[in-house]
């Protein structure tokens, strides 16, 4: 398989379980994903139904109890902690529901976070970031602390910020969930432009209006896949 | 290497946006530091004045004083060493270049017009001023022919010379004591304090014949006396030659203890430390303390903090940023508050030391020493105190970290 048709991100019969009072609770029981380069995919299920954990596994925050995660063709199930660190690194950009920027960096030091632990030697970063922040419009607000920005500005930094390593997967948790509707939109217009621009991505959401600018919704109910 | 700086630049940052933090740690770690810098400076400045007066007393030199403390306790005479005693040791020990006899007479009071001051007379021969290193600044020294001749003249130090002459010039002035008029023929260099608080300025120096014969009417024994040998490296060898001599000399059988004491450069560093070290031990043990105290300060702030910022370790974390990274994050913002305290405490070690010579005698030297001393400590409590909570925040599980 080349590059191009090689899946994005291949599941194959994953499963996670956590221990809790003495006892294993299934919360995935055995997830086949399969998420071509380029496409924009919804996750959409109940709360409790495992989508956050299965996010988790996605973007390797977390590795699988059992079966086998194959990401942009790289087997890592089995890796190591910091091996999993480099590909959240370079692999993927995530997006965060509560926006997750640091309250004492500026807006433009916030986007700049992810170039500061890549391990590529070549790294022009500073650059980048002004472009990124001119594309989500923010240049007027890069020196700011997030606390100053609204909420819809707040996210627009973190989306910055994902695509600074210019990663292939972008990765969102309910990224709309404390924005009104509007803002949301604006929002939800981004990825649709990221995803023109050939990146994959991949949104958690409960909500169909959201679900409803990905290409493919994938509906996921008590651990399982919905068919 | 690059990714190292920028980690350190986000610590540095960190570092600056939490100022309460910092600042307690900060002052902390300054309180302990500058607890240990005046202890390391007060040690150095001990060793630095042992030197000083290991200079000053003679390296190749030997003290050998009439009477011993065994003898003087159980009332035996301490008038144990004759003027026949110091030239025969000249003769002996032919590697000495210099043996000069002292006769000290304590509780004399000298008078010019109408200033009176109680002194300690010294007779000596010409041979004072340089078996004491001490130079006559003004005037001439003693000659042989003084000594010889009987002649009434004397070397004065600086406190008598304040006393009794004020800014007058006291050169072919005449002083009195005890009846016999001394012409004063030179001035000696200030010394200052002994290290048992005599003022060694007050003092004056005769022809050892002079104050033998006219001061005291004595005719045979003196008080001490100083020999200086040109081969310093062997003066444990000499001390040990010049015991033997004298219990010779004065036919002191086997069980009998000796009737004189030597003392040599070694014995007066002895001293000296013994007088410091109860002072360097109270010091040292209160700047210990301090430093644990800071170094637990500094550990609870950051358990604290690493608690506070759950958050951003997470998103650390999810970035990209290794446990390594976190941990080494951490540890630098530690070793920066710490670091920074050192210098602060640096600082006030050299200010509260400068306070505490004007309150009390205190031998402070400052060198490059104690600020290495203090820096590295500083640097220890960083990585020591804030190593627990570096790793607590780098074994976060950045899953609940994000989510919190």
């Amino acid at each position: 398989m080349d590059e191009i048709t090689q899946p994005m991100v291949l599941m194959d019969q994953v499963t996670k379980s956590f221990r809790i009072a003495d006892q294993d609770v299934a919360i995935l029981k055995g997830i086949d994903l399969n998420v071509r380069r380029g496409e924009f995919v919804a996750v959409m299920g109940p709360s409790g139904s495992g989508k956050t954990t299965l996010m988790n596994l996605i973007g390797c925050l977390d590795v699988p109890t059992d079966g086998r995660y194959v990401l942009a063709g790289r087997d890592v199930t089995k890796l190591t902690d910091d091996e999993l660190s480099v590909i959240r690194n370079e692999h993927i950009g995530f997006v965060f529901q509560n926006f997750c920027l640091i309250p004492y960096a500026t807006v433009y030091e916030n986007v700049l976070l992810p170039s500061l632990y890549t391990m590529k030697s070549k790294n022009d970063a500073a650059g980048r970031a002004v472009d990124l922040l001119r594309m989500v419009g923010l240049e007027h607000r890069t020196r700011s602390k997030p606390a100053l920005l609204s909420g819809g500005e707040q996210q627009r930094a973190g989306i910055a910020r994902a695509l600074i390593n210019s990663p292939e997967l972008l990765l969102a948790d309910e990224p709309t969930g404390q924005l009104d509707s509007r803002t949301a939109e604006d929002i939800m217009k981004l990825f649709v432009r990221m995803n023109a621009d050939h990146k994959t991505v991949i949104i958690i959401t409960h909500d169909p209006n959201i679900a409803g600018y990905a290409s493919r919704i994938v509906r996921i109910k008590d651990g399982l896949m919905e068919t | 290497m690059m990714r190292l700086i920028r980690i350190l630049a986000q610590a540095l940052m960190a570092v600056r946006a939490f100022k309460v933090r910092t600042f307690f740690c900060l002052v902390s770690v300054a309180l302990g530091i500058s607890a240990i810098t005046v202890i390391v400076a007060t040690t150095e400045g001990a060793f630095h004045e042992a030197y000083l007066m290991v200079e000053r007393f003679g390296p190749d030199s030997l003290m050998v004083i009439a009477g011993s403390d065994e003898a003087r306790a159980v009332g035996q005479r301490t008038k144990t060493i004759t003027l026949a005693d110091v030239e025969a040791a000249r003769q002996a020990f032919t590697s000495a270049y210099l043996t000069a006899p002292l006769m000290a007479v304590e509780g004399t009071t000298a008078s010019y017009k109408n200033n009176k001051y109680q002194t300690l007379i010294i007779g000596s021969t010409s041979d004072y001023s340089s078996a004491w290193s001490w130079p006559v600044i003004e005037g001439s020294d003693l000659s042989e022919n003084d000594v010889i001749g009987l002649k009434n003249v004397g070397l004065i130090g600086q406190d008598l010379l304040r006393e009794l002459f004020g800014t007058e010039n006291p050169v072919g002035k005449f002083v009195m004591v005890k009846q016999v008029l001394v012409q004063i023929i030179g001035v000696l260099s200030e010394r200052g304090m002994s290290p048992t608080g005599v003022n060694l300025d007050n003092r004056l120096i005769m022809p050892v014949s002079t104050v033998m014969r006219k001061i005291i009417n004595e005719t045979r024994y003196v008080t001490l006396f100083r020999i200086r040998f040109l081969d310093q490296e062997n003066l444990g060898h000499y001390e040990n030659e010049m015991k033997l001599f004298l219990r010779q000399r004065h036919a002191l059988a086997d069980d009998q203890p000796n009737d004189f004491r030597i003392i040599s450069p070694m014995e007066i560093i002895k001293f000296l430390v013994a007088l410091t070290g109860s002072l360097i031990v109270f010091l040292g043990l209160a700047g210990v303390i301090c430093l644990i105290g800071a170094g637990f300060v500094l550990a609870n702030l950051f358990l604290l903090s690493v608690k506070e910022r759950t958050r951003e370790i997470g998103i650390r974390r999810s970035i990209g940023a290794k446990k390594g990274d976190i941990l080494f994050q951490f540890l630098a913002e530690a070793v920066m508050i710490t670091t920074a305290g050192g210098v602060v405490g640096f600082l006030l070690g050299l200010v509260s030391s400068k306070l505490l010579t004007m309150v009390a005698e205190f031998p402070i030297y400052f060198s490059w020493k104690s600020a290495v001393v203090g820096l590295l400590l500083s640097w220890a409590i960083g990585i020591g105190f804030g190593l627990q909570p570096a790793s607590r925040a780098a074994n976060l599980e950045p899953i609940k970290a994000v989510r919190e």
